[in-house]
């Protein structure tokens, strides 16, 4: 059911941004920081839920928040003539990094699992064929 | 359990919906700005072509002060060319006047000679006077209205005397302009005089001085103004 709803949000979104009018190129450096704000709050939702602390109030306030936030440090960097916007690209990255990492690793060790318990109950149903057969004889 | 699940979908999707929307549009932003124009332009690169734009204004700028003050040597070239030919004008003018090509007017003395019944006037006598003329000044002399030059030449061919190449007779009128008092001075000295020594010889010489005589140009006609034989030579 999640599924199907991020499938349906990705495609309006997809029609919509690009019927949608541009904004001036001025304004795309902006954009862009809040699209990794967002890509980085995403990534550490999904790693929460994989984890099982996922929150709904903390994902969709991180998920602005942290866009705004990033926008808002862009414009003060403009204004001081320093280039915020590139820590803020590096911190998000590296998040987005690390989280990526994170959902790698478990499922990495989920299928890891998933083959010793298969082997286990493999083994298991080796050793009850064999004590029936006995039985048998 | 059911609604919250949709819920949350509904949410997720949203936040999906909204982030997909955004990055579509930056997607399209960024292809559309490989078409450059001014609108699509960052600041900084706006600034940077104003300055380049303003660096190239004042380059111009100062090409059309190099231009100008080139036109205004030019200019400064023809007025003093004009200078030079109305200078040559002038010259010319005089080279005319002194060569009698004009016609001229002004005071001077008239000096009428006179065969009598006793003396014949000669060419020598004309000469002497002419001389004499110059020597007080005159500035353009004429015999029988025929201008006398620097090549004129004055000869007794009897009976007539040759001045021009033309034939004269008596009465011989002798114009000169000049200034009229030195004229008629140096004529009328005492005893040593041209006219003095000259009515002692019994010679009929008259002279009057005149406000307005006119002398005509030279008769070039006559060719006499043409060098074949003299080249000029620089130096």
């Amino acid at each position: 059911m999640i599924l199907i709803a991020i499938i349906i949000g990705c495609i309006i979104g997809a029609l919509i941004g690009t019927n949608i009018p541009t904004i001036p190129y001025t304004y795309s450096g902006y954009l862009a920081i809040a699209i990794i704000a967002a890509l980085d709050s995403v990534f550490g939702a999904i790693t929460s839920s994989l984890k099982r602390n996922f929150d709904m109030k903390i994902f969709l306030s991180g998920f602005f928040v942290n866009a705004i936030l990033a926008m808002a440090l862009t414009y003060l960097g403009q204004k001081l003539n320093v280039d915020i916007y590139l820590a803020a690209v590096v911190v998000f990255v590296g998040r987005m990094f690390n989280n990526l990492g994170t959902i790698r690793r478990y499922y990495v060790e989920k299928l890891a699992s998933n083959k010793i318990i298969a082997k286990a109950e493999a083994a298991i149903k080796q050793a009850n064929e064999s004590t029936t057969k006995e039985k048998q004889k | 359990m059911n609604k919250s699940k949709i819920i949350l979908s509904t949410i997720i999707g949203i936040i999906c919906m909204i982030l997909v929307c955004v990055m579509f549009m930056q997607f399209k932003i960024v292809e559309e700005t490989d078409i450059t124009g001014i609108e699509a332009a960052r600041e900084e690169e706006l600034q940077t072509m104003l300055s380049d734009s303003k660096t190239r204004y004042e380059e111009i700028e100062e090409k059309l002060v190099e231009t100008q003050q080139k036109i205004a040597e030019y200019q400064q070239k023809i007025d003093s060319n004009e200078q030079a030919s109305e200078l040559l004008d002038e010259e010319l003018e005089q080279t005319n006047f002194l060569l009698g090509k004009t016609n001229v007017t002004g005071e001077g003395v008239i000096v009428t000679l006179q065969n009598n019944e006793e003396k014949d006037i000669s060419a020598s006598d004309l000469r002497t006077l002419i001389n004499e003329l110059k020597l007080a000044g005159a500035e353009a002399i004429s015999i029988n209205g025929s201008r006398v030059l620097s090549m004129t030449e004055i000869v007794d061919v009897n009976p007539y005397i040759l001045v021009n190449e033309e034939r004269i007779i008596s009465p011989y009128i002798v114009k000169a302009i000049g200034n009229p008092m030195y004229l008629s001075s140096a004529l009328s000295l005492k005893n040593s005089g041209f006219i003095d020594s000259y009515t002692k010889l019994g010679k009929t010489v008259e002279m009057k001085q005149e406000k307005n005589i006119h002398i005509s140009a030279y008769n070039s006609s006559k060719n006499q103004l043409q060098f074949r034989y003299a080249k000029e030579v620089e130096e």
